[in-house]
């Protein structure tokens, strides 16, 4: 055999010998369940760790500090929450929000339960209604709530001119400038904008309750009332729970709405903790009260969930 | 292969390489230094205006003038108008970036994190007849000037010249007493006034503060350090307002952001609001009808024979994390020259009002004379600090509407003196 052949023929070998083998071996440790799964979930976690870790962490740290607004900050302890605990103000914003949150998650949950068993009839036009019936969720709530500062509006709004036009009023409410019409009003907002999201998870697990249990049911004697209160409900309830608590997060960390609408007045009846938190960190430039108001919201809502994850555990 | 030829460098490109590189060490400083100096572009980040001229001439005369002259481009970053601008000003300041000059909205915020100006303030009123001295409580602190001042944007009365008319009021009333004697006319009219006391951020302090004052009492006293509002004339100021509330204005007034008047005027839901003239230049583009009987008063003088208006100011800054401040002073020096500031304040309708007194007799105010008094009001506006400095303490109290509320409060309910009382308690808190 030639030199140049057998130089050709050891080269040909040992090449591909080595190559696959590195290959196989970082092929064999990336499929290995614990290093894939940790592959997957790094980046969305370095995400979550950047855009919300971050400026999780940012707030707790500053609502330990005296921190105004291009200034150094000044380490106060627990100053930020005594200092709030003595603010009449930042009270009247938690009970605001408690009543926003609760009257609003009730009527969405209702409302939407409702919304579902109507939707899971048949009926004519059923898919474009539920399409529609989808839009309050899907328009910006920024656009949305101008259109009800419009509707809301004493003399030119739908609301008032329907009063008036039907004869049921001489003249509409102020809904905006009255402190408890202003309450009821964002909430009215919300739960409209809310209801979607419920109508169509529940209607989603209506559609799950197989058929069998309406029929054995029935079979059994129950009626209308006792197919809903024995089979439908406790089979919705996984469903309720979990989107009430999403809506409870939701509406308890509601901003934009009533900052469009009210601004937190008049004289402060609708200040959520959340326009409370704003106005004090933006407005007033102090960042490290803002934040601590911020970081209140949090274990009101860990209990608040707690609570009601005992609750639908018990029934 | 055949590999690239090297070859050896001759004496004379050797020689040329060396004489390169002594002159690049010999001039590399000055060119380093000059190219820094001279950035590309300078960002102004400014409240998009409510006339729209204003801003046109600044983009299409201003900028391009500029560039022709320095080769400096300026990046005009328009936000957006309705109260978001101070936010996303405070958000530039704590990130240290953003924009190199800027219409330094609540600059008490932020005023570490502006460069001094003092030069450029001082020799412009020079120039120009001299400063307004109420602007200098918010420009100048401990003695330097931190921002220069560029205009107001007057808040007046404005109200339907016809319908005042159909009551028998034929001039704007003097005092308060006047005011809510015809208010009282129009609401039995279905005229009622819009007096805005919502959580807004002007048309809500820019008459219950100089109601205030002209009642006698002020927020804080002159040093800023004790708080002068618990006082009988706040209760009587209070008192009125409940009064002129319940039977002179609409009901939804209480509730309303800084849009909610011009939209109720507009709308011939209300005789009379407190506002900048904005509401005239909609009117006349759109409802020419309305805009030939919509009028401007001044505010009415209170119990102590005063009349007040507080003033919006628009100052403009330069941030100290700019690459390049000296630079952007150059240009903010070359916007206030008579050359480019008066056709660029006129091109906005006088809308912005400059404090300069060599403007207080210019033909550009006789335009239309329903203008004028955006112009008179600067003989007696104030801050609304006044006669306290213009710090973030005060801010924080506007901010938090404390004042406004001790109105609102008032109107719905709460004892008149429970809610002077909670209002001085928390601006007692704030100040420390």
């Amino acid at each position: 055999m030639s030199k140049v052949l057998e130089a050709s023929r050891a080269g040909a070998l040992a090449a591909p010998a080595r190559r696959p083998f590195r290959f196989d071996r970082v092929r064999a440790v990336v499929e290995r369940e614990s290093v894939f799964s940790w592959l997957m979930l790094t980046p969305p976690l370095l995400f979550l760790l950047a855009f919300l870790g971050y400026p999780f962490f940012y707030g707790v740290y500053l609502s330990f500090f005296h921190r105004e607004v291009a200034r150094a900050a000044s380490f106060v302890g627990l100053g930020n929450f005594v200092t709030l605990s003595n603010d009449p103000i930042f009270w009247q914003s938690v009970r605001n929000t408690v009543i926003f949150t609760g009257v609003a998650t009730v009527l969405k949950a209702s409302g939407g339960l409702g919304m579902a068993l109507v939707m899971n009839q048949s009926f004519r036009m059923k898919a474009l209604t539920r399409a529609m019936l989808l839009l309050p969720f899907i328009v910006p709530t920024v656009l949305s709530t101008v259109a009800w500062q419009w509707i809301l509006d004493p003399g030119m709004g739908l609301f008032n001119r329907l009063l008036v036009v039907s004869g049921l009023a001489t003249t509409g409410p102020s809904w905006l400038g009255n402190p408890t019409m202003a309450m009821i009003s964002i909430i009215m907002v919300n739960t409209w904008r809310g209801l979607p999201f419920f109508g169509i998870s529940i209607l989603a697990g209506l559609q799950t309750i197989p058929v069998d249990l309406h029929e054995s049911a029935t079979i059994d004697g129950a009626g209308t009332w006792g197919r809903f209160r024995y089979v439908t409900l406790p089979s919705l309830l996984p469903v309720i729970f979990i989107v009430t608590t999403f809506s409870i997060i939701l509406t308890f960390f509601d901003f934009q709405l009533v900052y469009v609408l009210t601004g937190g007045g008049p004289a402060n009846s609708t200040h959520l903790m959340a326009t409370y938190a704003y106005s004090l960190s933006m407005g007033a430039g102090q960042m490290g009260l803002g934040s601590a108001v911020a970081l209140s919201m949090v274990p009101v809502l860990g209990l608040l969930l707690v609570l009601l994850t005992f609750y639908v555990r018990k029934d | 292969m055949a590999k690239p030829a090297q070859s050896k460098p001759t004496r004379r490109e050797v020689l040329k390489l060396a004489a390169a590189g002594a002159a690049a060490v010999a001039t590399g400083p000055w060119v380093s230094r000059n190219a820094q100096a001279k950035p590309v572009s300078i960002v102004f980040a400014r409240e998009s205006a409510y006339v729209k001229n204003f801003d046109e001439h600044f983009q299409k005369v201003l900028v391009p003038a500029y560039l022709k002259e320095t080769g400096i481009k300026i990046e005009y970053m328009i936000q957006a108008a309705g109260g978001s601008a101070p936010v996303q000003l405070v958000s530039m300041v704590e990130n240290k970036s953003g924009a190199d000059l800027a219409w330094v909205q609540q600059e008490w915020l932020y005023r570490e994190a502006l460069v001094d100006v003092s030069d450029i303030a001082e020799a412009v009123g020079k120039q120009q007849g001299g400063w307004y001295e109420e602007i200098k409580s918010l420009s100048v602190e401990k003695g330097k000037w931190k921002s220069v001042p560029h205009g107001n944007i007057g808040q007046c009365m404005v109200y339907r010249k016809d319908w005042f008319d159909e009551v028998g009021v034929k001039k704007f009333p003097e005092t308060w007493d006047e005011f809510l004697e015809a208010g009282i006319k129009l609401k039995a009219k279905g005229h009622p006034y819009g007096m805005s006391m919502g959580h807004g951020f002007a048309d809500n302090y820019s008459w219950l503060y100089p109601l205030l004052w002209s009642y006698g009492v002020t927020v804080m006293d002159k040093d800023g350090r004790r708080v002068a509002l618990d006082t009988n004339e706040t209760a009587k100021a209070v008192e009125y307002v409940k009064k002129l509330y319940k039977e002179a204005c609409i009901e939804d007034c209480i509730g309303w952001l800084d849009p909610a008047n011009n939209k109720a005027f507009l709308t011939s839901q209300i005789s009379c609001t407190n506002n900048a003239y904005s509401i005239m230049v909609s009117a006349k583009r759109d409802l020419p009808e309305m805009g030939k009987v919509i009028d401007h008063g001044l505010n009415p003088k209170g119990p102590n024979g005063q009349r007040y208006h507080a003033l919006v100011p628009v100052t403009h800054g330069v941030f100290t994390f700019s690459k390049d401040p000296q630079a952007v002073k150059d240009f903010l020096r070359w916007t206030m020259d008579p050359k480019q500031y008066r056709p660029w304040i006129a091109s906005g309708d006088m809308y912005f009002a400059p404090y300069l007194h060599a403007f207080d007799k210019v033909p550009e105010w006789d335009i239309e004379p329903r203008v004028k008094p955006y112009h008179t009001v600067l003989e007696t506006a104030k801050l609304t600090s006044w006669p306290a400095p213009a710090n973030r303490q005060h801010g924080e109290v506007i901010n938090r509407w404390v004042v406004i509320d001790m109105f609102t409060k008032a109107i719905t309910g709460t004892p008149t003196k429970t809610a002077i009382a909670e209002a001085v308690r928390q601006i007692k808190t704030i100040y420390g």
